[in-house]
Parts: structure tokens; C-alpha cells; sequence
């Protein structure tokens, strides 16, 4: 007999419930207790997102990104050169004096600017889904993460994101990616400090 | 109404003036009191050493002592928990025994409990002056939800204030026959709540379980406290702090 | 990894003197305790949450089979590969076989208790595997070789300057003193590794059946890095640990870092479903689940299968007044703390673990934090209940219980042995009233004394006083 079917014969002379309608409970999806209401995503997300040491810009446009961006690197003193998803390849970073590139990101690439899929009030979090033209590692391996979020793509709660991810595509992409501020560690004496292996500063332009 | 007391082997062993302040108590608020000669020990030791089978023979034992009372009341949170909590979860038959040991689980009380819910008294007999610190003892605490109840009887106390310790909800230490076997950290454990009594500025700390009791004074005698007084709620409540009548 | 649970008692006395550890481990109050507290405070109502986690947890065992099933079809439709592991062993055999069919050289790793039970690393570097830990505090264990000593805070037992020391040593670079530093300087040893790895191993904190994924929460970025760089990602986990859907899997995640760290979130939750599409630049191009079993199955249907809803979240270790003074060594294996004291007998032999039931003062602590209301206390007392039945209690215990069980069935007996017990505890106790040593009771009169007895016993005191 092989290993599955010893582990799956031992758990059926074991369980002693009724069998459950698997695919009925999938489809129920049923959601667990949520936060109450939010009287303002974006001010609870805008709070939220501070709170996890994330930086937050507002602006009026798309168009008013790379200043915003332009700004915050000058502010952080950091170099101009960024990775960027294509979606916002066609922004103006010339005329912020920064330049961008759509390539497979390297270890020593220092910046990456990423879009999101949405962004969640409760948490301050933003959700990323991997994919051809939106690659994981762009928020991952770069020093400095800057996502650019339309507020209207802010909702409640993680079970709303999901809602809406199964509206939008129907199947999961390869890697969901919840990001919540800067990576973080507190192994040594529980002491938390920013920027372990991942993203040490991260900067949210709210369009 | 006809109401058991069910000492606890230990106080009958260890410190008679709890019993007796207890009995005060109860028959101050008119009830009156049965103290079954032939009650012992309500089998804890056993049963959290697993042996369950002892556990059941006690727990038949002191369904027929107790059989005529309305209520049976325990100055201690874990003796009282053992009879009200564990005693059901050992039997799971409908015999004439386990219908006697439910029967008897329900209407168990532990004391504080008692003067509070059930009897709702309004004043207590004792008089106690000075700065108090309450333990709360484990199993009354999280298996029978005693917090409010023996903070209310002291609050009708007017010379008691009452300092409440960082971590009054902490274990002690004490656990049993634990004391014995870990004896280095249930004295680790006693210690840190002595440094939280010392801290709280009370003069005396005060439980509902003489297993806490002994450990809590043992350690502080060990360290050179001799004067940090350790008292049982029922004793403060009932005036009659440490003193044994009869003697 | 070896149990070494028999020598409880010797390593706990150690502990208790480790003034170094006993100032690491006086941090758990604020930094876990408090942390906790202030995080569910902040949800508005955590018993609710709390009790659909735990519905979720006890309905998924209920059918763990089809469960299992449905996670296993789902993933391997999106081009996972799903492996069974009876034993530790089987899954060091698994990943063996799977780094020798890639030729991998090197695999990183992400934080895996799993890992740790099966000792994977070892087998790996046996098999000529280079295998590097890359969560920092595993790492730190790593350079050390030593094994975790909390399930979330792996070097929680360590102080600063140590890993300090340790870095100083191991890297041959200068000695760094403040803990931003030493976090850089193993961020830039790491780096390296993580774009040279051939595989990447990591735990799974939930499988999702709805769609055949694995959920990671991390904080540091290495688990995402190891299970988005490397060519072939391995991921281990524990039977028990699939939930029905997405929905499910956000109230356990919405519980399990607030119960763990005190934090709302984790910086990143990962859902990980397939390989690497045709036309993606990153993520794996082989992903294989193991499944361990290990001894959980044989907990279904038992009184301990309350058990295997554990998320792992360490919230009973983190308010467990026995752990807070021992520390997590103590406990002999992968798992210590109260949840520790009732897996280790299950998955490494109740003989091979004795005094870990009984190590505990059964307060409840640890059950009334934990986020899926495992009764542990219970759990605990019924493992001492097997130890009872098989006779592995040690003689004295059982001598001294059944001579007290023999008189608490002779109330005469009864009487007059407490009565002479009083009595010569009495005079034992002196003008002072107290014992600062008792035959037998070394255990309780090396650190405390023993109030003495009033000399007579309630029971005779009362009888003198009725006038009836």
C-alpha cells in the first residue's frame, strides 16, 4: 500500500463525523467574523499602512506619480533608477529625472515600482498577483518598494479582496502576495528591525 | 437551606481556622451548615495523575456524604472546580452512581461564589484593616470564573484597600504534587509572585486556595519575609485571621 | 532532531540558573504577552473570530480524508506535485530523491518547524546537499548548531551580544554591536545565496483545498524568496493543516499573528498555487507539497484530537509560566511549551517523554490564549491518564497515591493519620510554625519552607467544639 493510501485508510477508520459535501462548503465560502464597517477605506488604510511603517502620497493623477515618487527618493537620498512594471512604463519619469526599465529584476537592483491588484483598509495591505507583465520579485528584491494604488481599489477586508480577485480572473495566479510594510525581523532579543531580507522602506502613491 | 461544607483535605490538615471561618460565614448568612464527618479528599491528586479510575471511587464517595444538602460549598477554587468541572467528564454512563455525581457537580460551589451568586449577601461578619493584594488562584479562576466575586465581598470591607499585583492572574506555582516534583521552578514561579506582592505595596495577599497559600507564605518565609501576612478570603471575610478556636 | 525529553528535570535546573537566558526569556511578558493582548484588544470581537476558527479547524478533521483529497486534486491540476510522508524519514527520503533527479547543490530554506521534526537538514547535507537557513533566526541556529528554542522565536534563548559573537566568529568580519547591524550583516550573507540556491524548502501554515494552495506568513522576506527564486520549491507540512477555502484561511490568518506576535498582519501572506506560467520571469518551475503524517493520523478520533487544530501560532509557550522560566530547551525536542508537552509524546513515544505531561502546574494559561480553544490543560492530564495505564508513572508517585487513595476511602484511617500528621508537623514546625525541611518533600523545602499544621486537625477541633 502506498503512503497516501495508508494515511487516507488510517483518517477514514478514525473519523467518526458525518462526511461533509466538500464542494457545497467550497462554494458557500462562507466568511468568518469581520471587522465592522469602515467609516473611510482610505483613512483607515492611509492609518494602517503608517502604522506598518509603510510611506504614504497622495496624488490627483496618474500623471503626478513620478514627481511624487521623484520627491520621496530625493527626500530618502536615493539613487534614480528604478525597475518598473510596464503598466506605468508610458508615465513621465523622464521629466521626473528617473530612469526606469522593465527587466527581470537582479539582486542589485535597488528600486522597484509595482502596481497592486487592490489594497485592504483593514490591515494597511497591499495585494500583489504575480504574473507575465507584474513580477513577484519586483517588490521583493529591490531595497526600496514603491506601489502605486488607485484608491477606489481599496477595499475592507482580505475576504473583499478575494471576492474581488474571483470577479476579476476567476483562478489564482501563480503567487498572491499580501504586503504589509517593510520586511521585518525581530529574532534578536524581539527587537524589531526594518529590512531584513526583503524591502526595507516601501512608499505608497495613492492616485 | 441545608448547606454541605466540604472542607478539602488540606485545610482539614493544614489549617483548621479556614474551615472555621467559613463555617462562620455560612451560618452568619442563616444557612444551615452539614460538615460530613466522613469526608476526606476529593480525589484531585489522582486524577491529575491520571489516574482516573481512584478519582471515580471518590467522587461516588462524596456524592452520598453530600447526598441531603442543597448545596455544597468549598473554600478553594480547584477542590470546587474538581466536584462542579472534572467529576462529570469522568463518567459518561446513566448509572445510579454518575446520575448522583452530576446531581452533585451542580449544585457544588466554590465559596466566594456561593456568598455571592447564590447566597447574594450584602455584608460579611469580619473586620480587616489594611492594604490587601488578591491571588487568583488558577482552576477557580478559569474553570469556575472567579475574579469579581471575592473582590466584591472584600469591597464590604470599609478598612480593607485593596492593591492589586501585576500579573494576579499568574500561576503560583503551586499545581499539585508539581511543588513537589519541579520544586526548582514552582519556586521560580513562587518567587515571582512574591516580587509582584512585595511590589503591590500590600501588607497581606490573600486566595482562595490553601495550595496557593502555602506556597506563596512558604517562599516568602524562605526569603526572610516574616512579615507579609498570607491569608485565606475566607478568614479575612470572617475576622477570624488565623486563629483557631478550641485550642 | 534527538529527543532528549527524559533529562527535563536537569536541563530546567540549569535554565533556572542561566542568568543570560533568564533575562532573554524575561522579554516574552512585553514582547509577546503584552503584544498579544493590545493586538486582540483590537479586534472587535476576538471571541467570535476565535470560535469560527476553531469550527473551521474541528470541521476540516471531521473529514480530513476528503479534505486531503480535494487539496491534492486541486494542486496537482495546477502543476503541483503532491507527495505522503508516513515518517521523518519518508520526507528526507522525498527530498533527497527530488534535489538528486535536479542536480541541486545548494537549497535555502524558509523557517519549517516540520523540517526541524524530520531533521532535514542534516539528511540533506548527508546526501552532499549544502542546505542554508534563511529566516535569521534559524540561520543564527544554524552557525551555532544548536536546535529552536520557541516555535516562532527560534533564538529567543539567545542574547545580542552572542549572535554578535557568533557572527564575528563565523563571518570573520568585525564584531557588530547593534542589532540593525547584525540584521544587515546577515541580509548581505544571505543575498548570495538566495540567486545561487537550486531549491527552496519551506513549511506551509495552511493548504487550501479550494484551490491547491500553500499560504506562508512570513516577516522577513526570505520565504518569499525562497519559494519565488530557486528552480524547484519543496514545501512540508503536516496533514492537518488544510482549510477549506480562501474565506477559511483569512480568519486563521486574521488570528494567527495576533496570537503569535501581537502583529494585525504579517508582512507578507503568500498563497502559492502552481509553477511558473509560460510566460512569467519568475517563480519555480517544479513546486512539490509533502504531506507529513508522523502520528497525527493516529490522534484522529482519540481525545487528543483536539490537538492537531494547532496553527502553530506559540501563544501557549508565550504565557506558559513553566515555559517562561525554563525556556524552550528544556522541553528535548522541536516543540516545547505546553503544546510541545503533548506532541512530543505523540510523535516521539510516551516512554521517551515522561516528565513533559507533568511539567506543568495545569493553570490554563495556555487555553485560554489559544486562537482555536485547544482544551490543553485537559490534554496534558489525559497523556499523564496513558501514562497512568501503561504504568509508566514512577513507583514513589504510585505508592504514595495509592497509600493516600487507601485512606481516603477509611475516613477513620483517614482521620487518624492526618491527626498524627498534624500533630508532629506541628511540633516539627516549632515556635516559628513553620518546616524548612520535610523527608520526602525535598522538592518543596529546598526553596520554600512548609507552614507547619495547627496541630490538631479540623476534624477533631470540630468535634470538640459541637455540643451535639
Amino acid at each position: 500500500m502506498s503512503a497516501r493510501d495508508a494515511i487516507l485508510a488510517r483518517i477514514r477508520s478514525a473519523s467518526r463525523g458525518p462526511s461533509a459535501n466538500v464542494e457545497e462548503v467550497i462554494r458557500a465560502h462562507q466568511c468568518g467574523p469581520q471587522p465592522l464597517a469602515y467609516g473611510d477605506l482610505v483613512q483607515r488604510f492611509v492609518e494602517r499602512a503608517q502604522r506598518l511603517a509603510s510611506t504614504v502620497e497622495q496624488v490627483r493623477s496618474r500623471h503626478d506619480v513620478p514627481r511624487a515618487v521623484a520627491h520621496y527618493l530625493e527626500h530618502q537620498n536615493l539613487n534614480r533608477a528604478a525597475l518598473c512594471w510596464p503598466e506605468f512604463l508610458d508615465l513621465d519619469w523622464f521629466g521626473a529625472r528617473i530612469s526606469v526599465a522593465a527587466q527581470r529584476p537582479e539582486p542589485e537592483d535597488e528600486i522597484g515600482i509595482t502596481g497592486a491588484f487592490c489594497a485592504i483598509a483593514e490591515t494597511g495591505t497591499l495585494m500583489l498577483l504575480s504574473g507575465h507583465d507584474t513580477p513577484a520579485a519586483t517588490s521583493l528584491l529591490p531595497e526600496t518598494h514603491i506601489a502605486v494604488v488607485a484608491r477606489e481599489r481599496i477595499v475592507a477586508t482580505m475576504e473583499d479582496a478575494w471576492a474581488l480577485l474571483r470577479q476579476a480572473h476567476g483562478a489564482l495566479p501563480r503567487a498572491v502576495n499580501f504586503i504589509s510594510g517593510p520586511s521585518r525581523t525581530a529574532d534578536i532579543e524581539q527587537t524589531v528591525t526594518l529590512g531584513a531580507h526583503g524591502p526595507a522602506r516601501v512608499l505608497i502613491v495613492l492616485i | 437551606m441545608r448547606v454541605g461544607l466540604f472542607l478539602t483535605c488540606l485545610v482539614d490538615l493544614m489549617r483548621p481556622s479556614i474551615g472555621f471561618a467559613t463555617l462562620k460565614l455560612l451560618e452568619t448568612a442563616a444557612c444551615e451548615v452539614i460538615v460530613p464527618e466522613a469526608q476526606t479528599c476529593c480525589g484531585q491528586p489522582s486524577y491529575n495523575a491520571g489516574d482516573y479510575a481512584a478519582a471515580r471511587e471518590l467522587a461516588i464517595k462524596l456524592a452520598l456524604e453530600f447526598a441531603d444538602c442543597d448545596y455544597v460549598v468549598v473554600p478553594s477554587g480547584s477542590c470546587a472546580s474538581m466536584i462542579r468541572v472534572h467529576y462529570p467528564s469522568l463518567f459518561t454512563d446513566d448509572s445510579e452512581p454518575a446520575r448522583r455525581v452530576r446531581a452533585l457537580a451542580a449544585r457544588t460551589y466554590e465559596l466566594t461564589d456561593f456568598l455571592v451568586n447564590v447566597l447574594k449577601l450584602q455584608t460579611v461578619p469580619g473586620h480587616y484593616q489594611g492594604r490587601l493584594s488578591y491571588h487568583d488562584s488558577c482552576s477557580g479562576l478559569r474553570e469556575l470564573g472567579v475574579k469579581q466575586q471575592p473582590r466584591a465581598l472584600l469591597a464590604m470591607l470599609p478598612d480593607v484597600e485593596l492593591k492589586e499585583m501585576n500579573q494576579c492572574e499568574t500561576c503560583c506555582g503551586f499545581g499539585g504534587t508539581f511543588a513537589v516534583k519541579f520544586g526548582d521552578i514552582s519556586t521560580q514561579m513562587a518567587d515571582n509572585k512574591c516580587r509582584n506582592i512585595h511590589a503591590s505595596g500590600a501588607n497581606a495577599v490573600v486566595a482562595g486556595d490553601l495550595g496557593c497559600l502555602l506556597n506563596i507564605e512558604g517562599r516568602l518565609r524562605r526569603i526572610g519575609d516574616a512579615a507579609t501576612r498570607v491569608l485565606h478570603i475566607a478568614e479575612v471575610l470572617a475576622g477570624e485571621q488565623g486563629e483557631v478556636p478550641c485550642k | 532532531m534527538q529527543v532528549t525529553a527524559l533529562r527535563f528535570k536537569r536541563k530546567a535546573k540549569q535554565n533556572l540558573r542561566n542568568a543570560r537566558l533568564q533575562s532573554a526569556l524575561s522579554k516574552i511578558q512585553v514582547r509577546f504577552v503584552q503584544a498579544r493582548a493590545d493586538a486582540i484588544a483590537d479586534l472587535d470581537d476576538f471571541e467570535a473570530v476565535r470560535q469560527r476558527a476553531t469550527a473551521i479547524r474541528e470541521g476540516v478533521l471531521a473529514n480530513l480524508d476528503a479534505w486531503l483529497e480535494r487539496f491534492e486534486q486541486e494542486a496537482t491540476r495546477r502543476g503541483a506535485v503532491v507527495h505522503w510522508a508516513e515518517t521523518a524519514a519518508d520526507v528526507n527520503r522525498i527530498v533527497i530523491e527530488i534535489a538528486q533527479a535536479n542536480q541541486v547543490k545548494k537549497a535555502i530554506k524558509s523557517k519549517s518547524m516540520v523540517s526541524e521534526e524530520c531533521a532535514l537538514n542534516d539528511a540533506l547535507e548527508a546526501a552532499g546537499v549544502q542546505v542554508v537557513e534563511t529566516d535569521l533566526g534559524e540561520y543564527i541556529l544554524q552557525l551555532a548548531h544548536e536546535a529552536p528554542s520557541h516555535i516562532v522565536a527560534p533564538v529567543l534563548h539567545k542574547t545580542k551580544d552572542e549572535v554578535s559573537d557568533l557572527f564575528a566568529k563565523k563571518h570573520d568580519l568585525p564584531r557588530k554591536t547593534g542589532i540593525a547591524e547584525l540584521c544587515r550583516e546577515a541580509r548581505d550573507i544571505l543575498r548570495p545565496h538566495f540567486v545561487s540556491a537550486d531549491m527552496g524548502i519551506s513549511g506551509g501554515n495552511f493548504l487550501i483545498a479550494e484551490t491547491g494552495s500553500v499560504l506562508l506568513v512570513t516577516n522577513e522576506g526570505n520565504g518569499r524568496m525562497t519559494t519565488t527564486l530557486p528552480r524547484v520549491h519543496v514545501a512540508i507540512t503536516g496533514i492537518e493543516k488544510v482549510v477549506p477555502t480562501l474565506e477559511d484561511a483569512t480568519t486563521l490568518v486574521r488570528i494567527l499573528p495576533r496570537s503569535a506576535t501581537g502583529q494585525d498582519i504579517t508582512n507578507y501572506v503568500s498563497v502559492l498555487t502552481g509553477v511558473k506560467r509560460a510566460d512569467e520571469s519568475d517563480g519555480p518551475e517544479q513546486f512539490h507539497i509533502i504531506l507529513l503524517d508522523n502520528g497525527r493520523s493516529a490522534m484522529l478520533g482519540t481525545e487528543l484530537q483536539s490537538m492537531l487544530r494547532c496553527i502553530r501560532c506559540g501563544a501557549c509557550m508565550n504565557h506558559c509560566p513553566v515555559y517562561q522560566s525554563v525556556g524552550g530547551h528544556a522541553y528535548g525536542w522541536v516543540y516545547p511549551g505546553p503544546m510541545g508537552s503533548i506532541l512530543t509524546p505523540l510523535y516521539a513515544g510516551l516512554a521517551n517523554t515522561l516528565p513533559l505531561p507533568n511539567a506543568s502546574t495545569l493553570c490554563g494559561a495556555c487555553a485560554e490564549v489559544c486562537p482555536v480553544s485547544i482544551p490543553l490543560p485537559d490534554l496534558l492530564r489525559e497523556l499523564r491518564h496513558r501514562q497512568s495505564t501503561q504504568d509508566l508513572r514512577p513507583w514513589r508517585e504510585r505508592l504514595g497515591l495509592r497509600v493516600w487513595m487507601w485512606l481516603a476511602l477509611r475516613p477513620l484511617w483517614f482521620a487518624r493519620a492526618t491527626a498524627l500528621a498534624s500533630r508532629v508537623g506541628h511540633r516539627l514546625g516549632g515556635a516559628k510554625h513553620r518546616l524548612r525541611w520535610l523527608p520526602g518533600a525535598g522538592g518543596w523545602t529546598h526553596g520554600r519552607d512548609l507552614p507547619a499544621p495547627a496541630g490538631k486537625t479540623f476534624r477533631a477541633l470540630y468535634r470538640a467544639r459541637k455540643p451535639r
